[in-house]
């Protein structure tokens, strides 16, 4: 965790650079959704921090584990205890760059496709990623959206085998977020 | 004589298999509201056990109902959440501190907390993100 709280810290300083166009936001919405042929599986996170620089492309995500909410009690019991190990890897991080940041223009209004590149880390697993999302430009705000799948093997998660028509391989991530812009 | 036997048996598979539904596989979650709070602290004190010593921190605290007394710095309200802020830092983030996000039966009532105001509040501490610690499910004890 200090480790990671480090490259937090370097990329904020490396982001507050003269004319930095960062915007925020600290209740960001993440999204797990598993669909198998037994049951839908799904999470909500709304306490999602992030962070973007508009000039650089920078971004960084921080997630905690144990703020996923899930309709059921022994669900959330099983992903805390069992598949993510939220008190030994209480969060997730996902640091990265929007590769054409360029494209977007933060004084106009208008909807823009993005390009995201990063490395995210869950479950002490670094995975690089690359995903399209969209960038919406409104009254001064920068809502971001995206959707991608991640495998669960991928991350060292492992499903038990009692469980395993019930939980898909294969989680879908839906992120949105209405970043606002930062006062520095 | 069997078939009284086998329609006992029956019976109480049926009602073994829907107590496993109801308190197993269904059960509700925690009231937090109801919950007693494990540890009853000043709510700078928590900030600052978590920024000085976020490791221990999280292996005391996270998973835990806590109850926080403190000057409230803000409420912010974004969709349907309303959380009740304690702010002890200025950082890159804007405002750190402590993210009180409440149960729906108390958004009314924490919209109406007036900053600087003392306020007691409970909930369940989901951890520390390098900028705030998050409590959620969170009640008002008393203002």
């Amino acid at each position: 965790m200090r480790t990671c709280s480090i490259i937090f810290t370097l990329l904020f300083i490396t982001t507050i650079s003269a004319g930095a166009q960062k915007f925020i936001t600290k209740t960001g919405h993440i999204r797990f959704y598993s669909d198998s042929p037994l049951e839908k599986i799904e999470a909500n996170n709304r306490q999602v921090n992030c962070a973007f620089d508009l000039a650089t492309g920078d971004f960084v995500f921080k997630v905690l584990m144990k703020s996923f909410e899930f309709e059921k009690a022994l669900m959330q019991e099983h992903f805390n205890e069992n598949y993510v190990e939220s008190d030994k890897f209480p969060s997730a991080t996902f640091i990265g760059k929007v590769t054409n940041f360029k494209d977007v223009n933060p004084s106009k209004d208008g909807i823009y496709d993005v390009n995201v590149e990063g490395r995210l880390t869950m479950h002490g697993v670094s995975k690089n990623i690359s995903e399209k999302g969209t960038f919406e430009m409104k009254q001064g705000k920068l809502i971001g959206k995206a959707k991608f799948n991640i495998a669960v093997a991928d991350y060292k998660i492992t499903i038990p085998g009692n469980v395993g028509n019930n939980i898909s391989k294969t989680i879908e991530v839906t992120v949105d977020l209405t970043l606002d812009k930062a006062s520095m | 004589m069997w078939v009284k036997i086998l329609l006992g048996m029956t019976a109480v598979g049926i009602i073994a298999l829907f107590l496993v539904y109801k308190f197993v596989y269904n059960k509700q979650h925690p009231d937090f509201e109801k919950m007693e709070a494990a540890f009853t602290l000043n709510a700078q004190d928590l900030y600052q056990a978590f920024k000085s010593k976020p490791d221990a921190s999280s292996a005391k605290y996270n998973g835990k109902v806590i109850a926080l007394t403190g000057k409230l710095g803000r409420i912010e309200t974004a969709d349907s959440l309303v959380i009740a802020v304690f702010i002890f830092a200025k950082g890159d983030f804007g405002d750190e501190g402590i993210r009180c996000t409440m149960l729906p039966k108390f958004n009314d009532a924490a919209g109406k907390l007036q900053p600087d105001g003392e306020v007691m509040v409970k909930g369940y501490c989901t951890g520390y993100n390098e900028t705030d610690v998050i409590l959620e499910k969170c009640s008002i004890i008393n203002q």
